[in-house]
């Protein structure tokens, strides 16, 4: 409807309805729009993603309250498999189907936290304190474990001291970079959710 | 290590993938908007179509008499030629625009409002619209078609398109249910039938036999029905930026498909939340979520098919 469209955009309001086909054939839409005033309009989103679960990977549609702009309070009231998903066709097994709890566990970690050696309790520490600690913890081990040649002279450059599982619900760009940020490292023992 | 899967599995496979056609129901197609229209006229619940009952009540009347006047009505197929060159160019089989189209249809429009007349008591300006079409001549009557199909709307009149809209959807629907779903070939561009290449009214999340939550576009015209993946723009396909409005206290069937790159929308009905939901009367009926969401400065991306605005130019 190319006119429309181009020239004007289509909207129903007080000033369109008083000349459309309900009031030319003799009905009134004063009722209707005084009725609007009462009304309010509720927001709410539709959100693709991808179950954290296995390796089958499922879709899943988020369902949320309010729209990302105003997003101060957005929550999730309903999860489902993506019905256009090749994967599951809209459905979910019993795990992927609790998700909403999931979400909403109050038992759910929402940052680092950490629990010194000999210690009996978890402190929260911030994400910067989490990932230097990895870093070092990481770069020590390295530093004392890294095998550049073996007994008999063969070069390896390796690391096997220390191991990595990546997660499943990761696109292929997110598979390549951990690959290649592991692997850089020397690491061999490497595996990921996915196959699991 | 080379693996081949055997016919039987492959057809299972095709068994359960999505339906991408669903053509339009002759048996019922208007009977069931009917029917949908009265019950939304008596609904008392906040902006679910009681505040324009009569007008509701009026359409219902309107698609009960393009029901009988459907009847045994099938318009002719177009001819092979013209087939393998719409198939050959991506162009839908039955093009509203391009078509040609046999005078049957003024017929179809007698009928029409000589069923809409004798129903009893009527405005005047409907039985006045109603008098003047059935006694008009086929040129006029063919101009106010193809600006119709043409979307030339500033040629108009909105009191009339109603009704011969309703009876170019009888003939396109007589049309439509001639194919069959595997000749009907999904087009290139999402956001047209194609069987006619008329915009959709609205989408529906279908949770019958064949979808179990798949969302369709539903012609305008024809009443076919085809597959668009959820949480897509159906004007624009930006995925990004959509928000789904609603009432707050109404129907959790009917909800605006906003998208905030182009601005426009289109109602997005759920059959889980109410299984009876019928686009062009769902659609019709929530009239109120229309003015809330012009408020919120979005415009609609396609007419309703039994409600002509008129337009302001901006």
């Amino acid at each position: 409807m190319t006119e429309i469209t181009r020239r004007q955009f289509l909207t129903v309001s007080a000033a369109s309805l008083a000349g459309s086909s309900l009031a030319l054939l003799g009905f009134s839409p004063t009722t209707a729009l005084a009725e609007v005033r009462e009304f309010k309009l509720a927001r709410a989103t539709e959100t693709r993603n991808t179950c954290p679960y296995c390796a089958v990977a499922c879709g899943v549609i988020m369902y949320s309250w309010g729209d990302r702009a105003q997003n101060a309070t957005s929550s999730i009231f309903h999860i489902e498999g993506d019905p256009d998903h090749p994967v599951n066709r809209g459905t979910l097994c019993p795990k992927g189907a609790g998700l909403i709890d999931f979400i909403h566990s109050p038992d759910r970690l929402h940052y680092p936290q950490y629990r010194a050696p000999g210690s009996d309790r978890w402190g929260r520490i911030s994400w910067d304190d989490a990932l230097g600690r990895l870093a070092k913890l990481m770069k020590a081990d390295r530093d004392a474990n890294f095998v550049t040649r073996t007994p008999d002279g063969l070069t390896v450059n390796r690391w096997l001291t220390t191991g990595m599982l990546a997660a499943s619900a990761s696109s292929s760009e997110v598979g390549y970079l951990t690959h290649k940020v592991i692997r850089s490292l020397g690491i061999l023992s490497f595996d990921n959710q996915a196959r699991v | 290590m080379e693996r081949v899967l055997d016919p039987a599995r492959i057809e299972a496979f095709a068994e359960r993938a999505i339906a991408r056609i669903r053509l339009p129901d002759r048996r019922q197609a208007f009977s069931r908007r009917a029917a949908r229209l009265r019950q939304l006229s008596a609904s008392e619940r906040a902006g679910e179509g009681g505040a324009i009952g009569d007008y509701l009540r009026l359409m219902a009347v309107l698609a009960d008499a393009q029901q009988s006047a459907l009847g045994s009505f099938t318009a002719a197929r177009p001819n092979a030629e013209a087939l393998r060159l719409a198939s050959t160019h991506g162009m839908p089989p039955a093009h509203a625009a391009g078509l040609t189209r046999e005078p049957s249809w003024r017929g179809i429009l007698g009928e029409l409002c000589s069923s809409v007349l004798e129903s009893g008591e009527l405005p005047a300006a409907v039985r006045e619209t109603c008098e003047r079409l059935r006694g008009a001549s086929a040129a006029p009557l063919e101009a106010q078609a193809d600006a119709l199909l043409g979307g030339r709307v500033v040629e108009l009149d909105p009191a009339a398109a109603p009704f011969l809209m309703g009876a170019l959807q009888v003939y396109w629907l007589g049309l439509a249910t001639q194919f069959t779903p595997k000749e009907i070939k999904p087009l290139e561009v999402h956001g047209v039938c194609p069987v006619c290449g008329t915009l959709p009214v609205a989408s529906v999340v279908r949770v019958d036999k064949g979808s179990c939550g798949n969302r369709y576009l539903h012609c305008a015209l024809c009443a076919t029905e085809w597959h668009m993946v959820r949480i897509t723009c159906s004007c624009c396909q930006e995925t990004k930026d959509l928000t789904y409005h609603s009432i707050e206290g109404g129907s959790p069937a009917v909800r605006a498909e906003s998208c905030g790159s182009c601005r426009g929308y289109r109602k997005i009905l759920y059959q889980e939340k109410d299984p009876g939901v019928e686009p062009v009367a769902d659609d019709l009926a929530s009239l109120a979520l229309d003015v809330l969401m012009g408020m919120e400065g979005y415009h609609r991306l396609s007419g309703n098919p039994l409600l002509w605005l008129e337009l302001a130019a901006h």
